[in-house]
């Protein structure tokens, strides 16, 4: 007898898994909690307070610092932007033909933040706005001869205008751009003028508040980027690039600036809307901009709002969840001050933050950049009137990663970047509550933020890939 | 009963299964928040027992 499965809404996922989808949460949990314990019998003292700071030789700062490499690659920042917004502007409305889209959206957007956890805080001699600044200053300097005097940053306002900000780009991008489109559904035109607004808005800032500050508090890309960067082995101290311990950068980044928080809160929620808009959030949002067009708005205008409506909830369940393990670990007797509490453990969000990049973009990344390479670059206008290369005629082999291999990956990042983001946070009790007893019962709740974030992470995935 | 009308009989209704697998995907951690609750509990009973 045949007893017919009518699977009609496709249950079956695209990989060719041994094992159902949902059993990697299973496993991710266990691994997790596996973990937990582990951490409470084996690590009871600090070990990531201390850099542990080793300079590189003089020889290499002096040349990775030189100001003729500062200007070289400085001026390839700038020359690309203006390569970006050229292209937006005057190239083809088709969002995988034109240079700008991938450029900003996936080869710096994506590029920068694995660069920055592997190599260290490589965006700032590229930043283009930081570049122009420079070079406005000191010709101002030179001109009125003085150096120009910039107001008071109010440091209560700390990186929130960075927070703000991020979510303003993916808002951009994700939900102005959801008119339609292929990797992205911003159009070009739209993307280059948005990149006019924010150069004028960042070299306001800059002329404000000084360039160096308003990078790291308020320019969107240097704080976003900068933040991945604390997790690296490489930094720059007292003007000298050295080695440090891996992640050990990360624990005094959001404790001392206010807002911190809401930047690695505003990028794991942005990352998981857009990883649900199409999957996991695509009945709830048909239903609501349903209701929505019921009261007369535009077909466009429904998306839009619909779309910021489950985009604002994913950043408020992401923080409440959150919020929910901090308050979790105030009810453990000795507990700092909930304040203290949120800034102090915001940190062990980075890793989980990379991982929900690498697992929501990696396989973009990897396609795309086989375009920006190839026929982006020969032909950044997308009109096939220009062959700058010889490459505008390749294309994205999309046999370059099988479907088994971009999930295991996924799988595997949001696993480790738990892990991490768990062993941070236990290292950071263990500077809160002295007796390791109580530093492991404050970290109940936190092992449940992240088996939560982990196993939504999970279900974001293979609802995409069903 | 003809034969089409048995296999549509015995037809399991799966379709909106999808719908639902979420659901796989909360027991983890539901059951991570019952060891917490059970633990703490335990804990804060000790501590009052020690107390006494």
């Amino acid at each position: 007898m045949i007893v017919h499965l009518p699977e009609a809404h496709a249950l079956v996922a695209k990989q060719d898994l041994p094992i159902p989808a949902w059993l990697f949460a299973w496993a991710a949990s266990i691994v997790l909690v596996v973990s937990f314990f582990a951490l409470s019998a084996a690590w009871r003292k600090p070990q990531f307070e201390e850099e542990r700071w080793r300079p590189s030789v003089a020889w290499l700062t002096a040349v990775l610092r030189s100001w003729p490499l500062q200007v070289l690659c400085g001026g390839l920042g700038v020359f690309l932007l203006g390569v970006g917004i050229y292209s937006g502007i005057h190239g083809t409305e088709a969002p995988d033909r034109n240079f700008a889209i991938t450029f900003f959206f996936v080869t710096a957007w994506i590029g920068f933040p694995f660069a920055s956890a592997l190599f260290g805080n490589v965006f700032p001699i590229f930043n283009p706005w930081r570049a122009i600044a420079r070079v406005a200053g000191g010709a101002y300097g030179l001109l009125a001869r003085r150096p120009l005097r910039h107001l008071a940053y109010p440091e209560r306002l700390g990186r929130w205008p960075a927070a703000v900000g991020l979510l303003g780009f993916v808002w951009l991008e994700v939900v102005y751009g959801s008119s339609g489109g292929v990797a992205v559904g911003l159009e070009p035109h739209a993307a280059g003028v948005a990149a006019c607004v924010y150069t004028v808005y960042t070299l306001t800032m800059m002329a404000l508040f000084g360039a160096e500050l308003w990078c790291s508090r308020g320019e969107i890309f240097s704080v976003y980027f900068g933040m991945f960067s604390q997790l690296a082995p490489f930094g720059v101290k007292d003007g000298r690039i050295g080695r440090r311990r891996p992640l050990a950068a990360a624990t005094h980044w959001a404790t001392s600036v206010p807002g911190s928080t809401a930047v690695v809160i505003a990028s794991i929620s942005s990352t998981s809307f857009d990883g649900a808009e199409d999957g996991a959030f695509k009945g709830g949002l048909t239903h609501v901009g349903g209701w929505i067009e019921g009261l007369g708005v535009g077909p466009l205008a429904t998306i839009r709002i619909t779309d910021s409506i489950f985009m604002a909830a994913t950043v408020l369940a992401i923080a409440g969840v959150y919020l929910l393990g901090v308050k979790g670990m105030r009810s453990v007797p000795g507990a700092p001050a909930f304040r203290t509490l949120t800034r102090g453990f915001a940190h062990s969000l980075i890793p989980i933050a990379l991982a929900y990049l690498v697992a929501h973009y990696f396989s973009l990344f990897v396609y795309q950049e086989q375009a920006q390479f190839t026929y982006l670059l020969s032909d950044p206008l997308g009109t096939s009137t220009t062959d700058l290369f010889g490459t505008a005629e390749y294309g994205i082999d999309f046999n370059a990663l099988t479907p088994n291999v971009i999930w295991y990956v996924q799988v595997a990042a949001l696993l480790v970047g738990h892990v991490l983001g768990l062993t941070l946070a236990h290292d950071r009790a263990l500077v809160y509550w002295r007796d390791y007893r109580r530093a492991s019962r404050s970290q109940y709740w936190m092992l449940a933020v992240m088996v939560a974030f982990t196993c939504f992470g999970l279900y974001l995935l293979s609802i995409n890939a069903s | 009963m003809t034969a089409p009308d048995l296999i549509a009989a015995i037809v399991i209704p799966s379709a909106h299964l999808g719908h639902w697998l979420w659901i796989f995907y909360v027991i983890p951690l539901l059951i991570v928040i019952a060891g917490i609750l059970r633990s703490t509990h335990r804990e804060k009973k000790r501590e009052r027992e020690e107390r006494e």
